[in-house]
């Protein structure tokens, strides 16, 4: 697969008199298609990664190049853009806009880009409410909607402006267990179909042994970088296992986890 | 046309918060519509009837200094002094260049050139004191509006016949058609016979006014053709003394003098009443800014949520503060312009009680003022979103998206 991200070499250093380094140095490459998932203790910089990778935030040094392209030498409203049109976002609390419905949500994404929406743009709302399965609710206030559904629009909302890119940060922390289910599986019918990259912050093993990919952050640095797929499914489920967690499995020798 | 979008929207789905703010600019601005009608009106009425049907600057010769005919000795016990005036009539001798060079100016409405005296009417027993004024009679009426107000005979002089007041008329029984002998200080004398009969509402200038044609004026006061006095109407009444300085500059051999020269105590009251009224006027717009300028600020911590979202989805930071400055212009726009019709509405309301008589309330509606309410309403709006719009596109998108 072709390279389509690449991260070199990335700092955070959060303050100027009390400084707190949450990135130390880290490169990462994405390639098209790729569905990854990105693990990590709160507090190992993960939240910082996604943001830099979705250009919410600027890395103190480093570059990210995307097809080759110096994306921080952009200027905000160049940023702007850019996240515009090539990334889209699926947030842990779905953040969906309560002043409009569920369609109009799906469509801010693509009014913010062009200024204004399409008969083009409104008919692909529609599908991608369709596709998500909220198509009889198009027209609700996003309020009216329960969690699962609203994930869904934020799933379609995501997927306006033809994304290259997906991030997705903790898209089922906030839902149960059935509509955490449902989203998992959208994501990844989404990712087969259209061939978009996803990045997905998650602590949920389930979601993790499910990707392509597996990117643990650690202490504002990559710790492991596994393809699950290619392991078998305890050594996977193992390695995806709470860090303490492991630690204490190398230290005394004792049972390693197995899988419920 | 997004930011557009999403302002008409926070504004339609905040309703409580933008219909209480329209609420206060509305009343704001309808007080000041209503205010602004009565006072400019009650002005407009006040000067109306000062200085509405009489010169705004008057040109004169100079007052002859007196001369001392026998020279005052300091050595000498016994000071006798005669005081007299020089030379009889002054006159402006070139009043007709003036005349034409002060139309050319263009600031002035009526240009009045008068030949004035004083003089005395004959009847019978009765000899009167009165004032012998030749104009032309179009221009005159544009000033005094004499002809609206003629009681008796035609609007019309000639070689033998002049215009007379009304109360002088009464007193020597006279009537249009009559004949009367005329005398000028100077020494001329004829037989007139009265045009027609006007009132001016004003018992001394229908006591002693005769009007004449300018030429069989300047004939009996003996002025050859010079003028003794040039009568102008400025377009506005208040530039008068500023028009009257030009004119000193221009024309140093005459004396200009302005109504507001003559009428300080008018004018100043006037003034002070322009000025409160101004007044009030800059704190309905000051509280107008001050409401839009807190409501939006309000508006933009309760949503700083969505401008977070908006931002992670593309939307530049100009166009996060543009959402706010268009909220408010759109509050300033539509709250004054709701706020002009509520006031106009009141004014209707008001002269309905007075029962349709204007002087009661001699309101004075001005779209012109209307349209500046609005204007300014709008201008403030726009400027008071100003602070709030900066905090809002000043916002990161990371805080409030990471704690939902």
């Amino acid at each position: 697969m072709a390279e389509f991200l690449a991260l070199r070499d990335i700092v955070k250093i959060y303050g100027t008199t009390a400084r707190t380094t949450a990135l130390r140095g880290v490169s990462l490459s994405l390639a098209a298609g790729e569905y990854a998932a990105l693990i990590g203790r709160s507090g190992s910089g993960k939240s910082t990664l996604l943001n830099i990778i979705g250009t919410l935030d600027r890395p103190t040094s480093g570059e990210m190049r995307v097809d080759g392209r110096d994306i921080f030498a952009l200027d905000d409203d160049g940023l702007a853009a850019f996240r515009g049109r090539t990334i889209g976002f699926v947030f842990q609390f779905h953040h969906l806009l309560p002043e409009f419905t569920a369609l109009e949500n799906v469509l801010l994404p693509f009014r913010a880009a062009h200024g204004r929406t399409t008969a083009a743009a409104s008919v692909r709302a529609r599908r991608l409410l369709e596709r998500v399965g909220v198509g009889d609710r198009m027209n609700h206030k996003s309020n009216a909607l329960s969690g699962g559904q609203q994930q869904r629009v934020a799933v379609a909302r995501a997927l306006i402006n033809e994304p290259r890119l997906i991030l997705a940060d903790e898209p089922t922390g906030n839902l149960d267990t059935e509509s955490s289910e449902a989203i998992k599986a959208l994501l990844r019918e989404i990712n087969r179909e259209s061939g978009t990259t996803f990045l997905i912050v998650t602590h949920d093993r389930h979601i993790a042994a499910g990707c392509d990919r597996v990117v643990e952050i650690d202490d504002g640095g990559i710790v492991r970088d596994f393809r699950p797929p290619e392991t078998t499914a305890d050594e996977a489920w193992a390695a995806l296992a709470p860090c303490e967690c492991r630690e204490r499995v190398r230290g005394d020798g004792g049972p390693a986890p197995t899988r419920p | 046309m997004f930011d557009v979008f999403v302002a008409f929207r926070f504004l339609r789905e905040s309703r409580a918060q933008t219909f209480l703010i329209l609420g206060g600019i509305v009343l704001g601005i309808a007080v000041q519509v209503f205010l602004n009608a009565l006072i400019s009106g009650l002005q407009a009425d006040l000067i109306r009837k000062t200085v509405g049907h009489a010169p705004h600057i008057i040109g004169t010769t100079p007052d002859a200094e007196p001369v001392a005919v026998l020279p005052s000795d300091p050595r000498e016990k016994t000071i006798v002094r005669i005081v007299t005036n020089e030379g009889g009539v002054k006159v402006i001798r070139d009043g007709a260049v003036i005349g034409s060079q002060i139309e050319k100016l263009g600031a002035f409405t009526v240009i009045l050139p008068v030949a004035r005296g004083s003089g005395y009417v004959w009847q019978g027993q009765k000899i009167l004191p009165v004032i012998l004024r030749g104009a032309d009679l179009e221009t005159a009426d544009r000033l005094y509006d004499i002809r609206r107000r003629l009681t008796a005979g035609r609007y019309e002089v000639g070689p033998d016949t002049v215009l007379i007041g009304k109360d002088l008329a009464a007193k020597l029984r006279l009537e249009a058609g009559s004949v009367l002998r005329l005398s000028a200080a100077g020494g001329g004398e004829d037989l007139f016979r009265v045009g027609g009969i006007f009132d001016l509402e004003n018992q001394v200038l229908n006591e002693t006014w005769i009007l004449l044609s300018l030429a069989r004026a300047q004939n009996l006061i003996g002025l050859d053709r010079g003028l003794s006095e040039i009568e102008l109407q400025t377009k506005d009444v208040f530039e008068a003394e500023r028009r009257a300085a030009e004119l000193r500059a221009v024309f140093p051999s005459v004396r200009w003098r302005s109504w507001e020269e003559t009428n300080a105590s008018l004018l100043s009251a006037l003034r002070s009443q322009s000025s409160s009224s101004t007044l009030i006027q800059l704190f309905v717009l000051l509280s107008v800014t001050l409401g839009i300028a807190g409501v939006l600020a309000v508006s933009v911590i309760q949503k700083s949520r969505q401008i977070g979202i908006l931002k992670a989805i593309g939307t530049m930071t100009r166009h996060v503060g543009r959402i706010f400055v268009i909220q408010g212009a759109v509050l300033g726009f539509l709250g004054s312009v709701l706020g002009v019709l509520a006031g106009a509405g009141l004014i209707f309301l008001f002269q309905g009680i007075s029962g349709g008589s204007p002087s009661a309330f001699p309101f004075s509606v001005s779209f012109g003022a209307a349209a500046v309410s609005v204007a300014a309403a709008t201008a403030a709006g726009t400027l008071a979103a100003f602070i709030p719009a900066r905090r809002a596109s000043r916002l990161s998108p990371i805080e409030v998206i990471r704690n939902g």
